[in-house]
């Protein structure tokens, strides 16, 4: 945990109260402030985690981490004086992991950081079986899809297309769903 | 692996029948020339799909450069050296040109001829068309011979009125030219009856290897007996494709369907992904076209290339 690689984002370089708590942890870090090449900069020198301390947290920082999410998600806390409802919900939205209004939990620092990388990794499990559940839906609706087709044109009952499907599926050794992508692009052809 | 044929296109005429227009294309990835293509109108016997309205038969453009090709710069900027369009007739009256356009490509092996019989009263077909790629000597060979009514991929498209395909064409007793075909790497043949006016007969052959096919799958579709269902009297594909089999089984109706449709209207049809770049290595099928064939204002079959 002490080799972790931080990028603070400092609204005024010349605070240095949380820096000073990442240099008595123990962590290496690097200091800089919010601009237009922030995204640029993560995707350069690849943090395990981003510490922002912001009085007002702007809407094109929740779009850049919006995009950051979307590219390569990563542990994001936030400190800031910013306590408005609609800049709390974009943080949740933005997957931000902690959302810390005031300055006073400076000297907590290390398990905020424990706490914030332990919620990261839930987050990106529950995503990745979000989105397993999703394709699985997804493939499920095309499979019913391919299903009606066989049954409509071929007069099959539904055990028979499904097994037909199946077999087409196996004999080229791609999934179920991928095999009802081709029989609805097949059917296509001929609509 | 690529196929020759990088571009297929139906020209329909338009609301005078005066001219002919874009109806339906496969580009694949040339989206510039696909622009360049859909605003193009021609004229009877003017471009490529003018002329071939004009003549009355298929036609063959080898070189564009200097042609009565009309988008010459548009073709060129792309790789496109070649074409071949195809009229569809239902007696005097044009139904659509079908073009294909294609690129010079050491690597493909195959061909694409028109044979013809010149005038009525002659019994034998000669090549009086075709594109040949790289394949020099096979093309020298071709058009030296005179085919009879029967024999040959020409002679029996031509003697049946119907098309003919022919797998493994190297070894087939039918194929004369076998063993130039095999030395030319050529295994498939197609051979399409296009035009049977009073004064001549015109069939296309499209020739292809293995590694460079025409198309995924091509099939034929005859109307049944009693002519009221289309039937799939055969299906080709390099790779058993049992997909496509299941599909042959059904049967068609006259105006269900894309098959119906050009069944109903005698136009031949473009379906499916029109944007997507043949790709032979990946066995699924995206996108199909369907030319009839045409006697005497009937339906004899239907050809589907299925790419």
């Amino acid at each position: 945990m002490n080799k972790l690689n931080v990028l603070l984002i400092e609204q005024d370089p010349n605070i240095t109260s949380l820096e000073n708590e990442l240099k008595a942890i123990g962590f290496i870090y690097l200091k800089t402030q919010y601009d237009s090449t922030f995204l640029r900069l993560v995707k350069d020198i690849v943090p395990n985690i981003i510490i922002f301390n912001l009085d007002i947290c702007s809407n094109t920082l929740f779009s850049d981490l919006k995009t950051l999410n979307q590219q390569s998600a990563l542990p994001i806390i936030i400190f800031t004086r910013d306590s408005h409802v609609g800049t709390i919900e974009l943080a949740i939205k933005a997957d931000v992991c902690a959302f810390i209004v005031g300055d006073s939990e400076y000297k907590r620092l290390a398990s905020i950081i424990n706490v914030a990388m332990a919620r990261f990794q839930h987050q990106q499990l529950l995503k990745a079986a979000l989105e397993e559940a999703c394709a699985k839906l997804e493939d499920r609706k095309l499979i019913d899809r391919a299903k009606a087709i066989l049954i409509k044109t071929q007069n099959f009952t539904e055990d028979e297309a499904y097994h037909t499907l199946r077999k087409l599926a196996m004999d080229r050794n791609i999934s179920l769903g991928e095999m009802a992508k081709n029989v609805l692009a097949m059917s296509e052809l001929f609509k | 692996m690529k196929t020759f044929i990088k571009v297929t296109e139906i020209w329909v005429p338009d609301k005078q029948r005066t001219h002919l227009e874009f109806g339906s294309g496969l580009y694949g990835g040339l989206v510039e020339f696909k622009a360049a293509s859909e605003q193009q109108q021609f004229a009877y016997n003017e471009g490529l799909p003018g002329k071939a309205w004009a003549e009355g038969r298929p036609l063959v453009l080898k070189e564009f450069e200097q042609s009565y090709f009309k988008r010459t710069a548009a073709a060129k900027a792309v790789g496109l050296t070649c074409g071949i369009a195809i009229p569809v007739f239902s007696g005097d009256f044009l139904l659509a040109v079908v073009v294909f356009l294609c690129a010079d490509d050491e690597h493909h092996a195959g061909a694409i001829e028109v044979w013809s019989n010149q005038r009525s009263s002659e019994q034998s077909l000669t090549v009086i068309d075709g594109y040949y790629g790289s394949l020099h000597h096979f093309e020298q060979i071709s058009r030296d011979i005179n085919v009879a009514k029967d024999q040959g991929l020409a002679g029996l498209a031509w003697a049946q009125g119907l098309p003919v395909l022919i797998d493994d064409i190297s070894k087939a007793d039918s194929f004369i030219r076998a063993d130039d075909a095999e030395q030319a790497g050529i295994t498939m043949g197609i051979g399409i009856p296009v035009s049977d006016s009073l004064s001549a007969s015109y069939i296309m052959t499209f020739l292809s290897a293995k590694a460079t096919p025409l198309a995924k799958r091509i099939q034929i579709w005859v109307p049944d007996l009693q002519g009221e269902q289309l039937i799939c009297l055969e299906g080709y594909s390099k790779n058993p494709n049992e997909l496509a089999q299941l599909f042959e089984t059904t049967t068609v109706t006259k105006g269900v369907g894309a098959l119906g449709r050009v069944w109903l209207t005698g136009m031949p049809v473009i379906t499916g992904d029109h944007e997507l770049d043949y790709n032979p290595e990946l066995i699924s099928l995206s996108s199909m076209l369907a030319i009839p064939v045409i006697e005497q204002g009937r339906l004899k079959a239907i050809v589907s290339f299925l790419f």
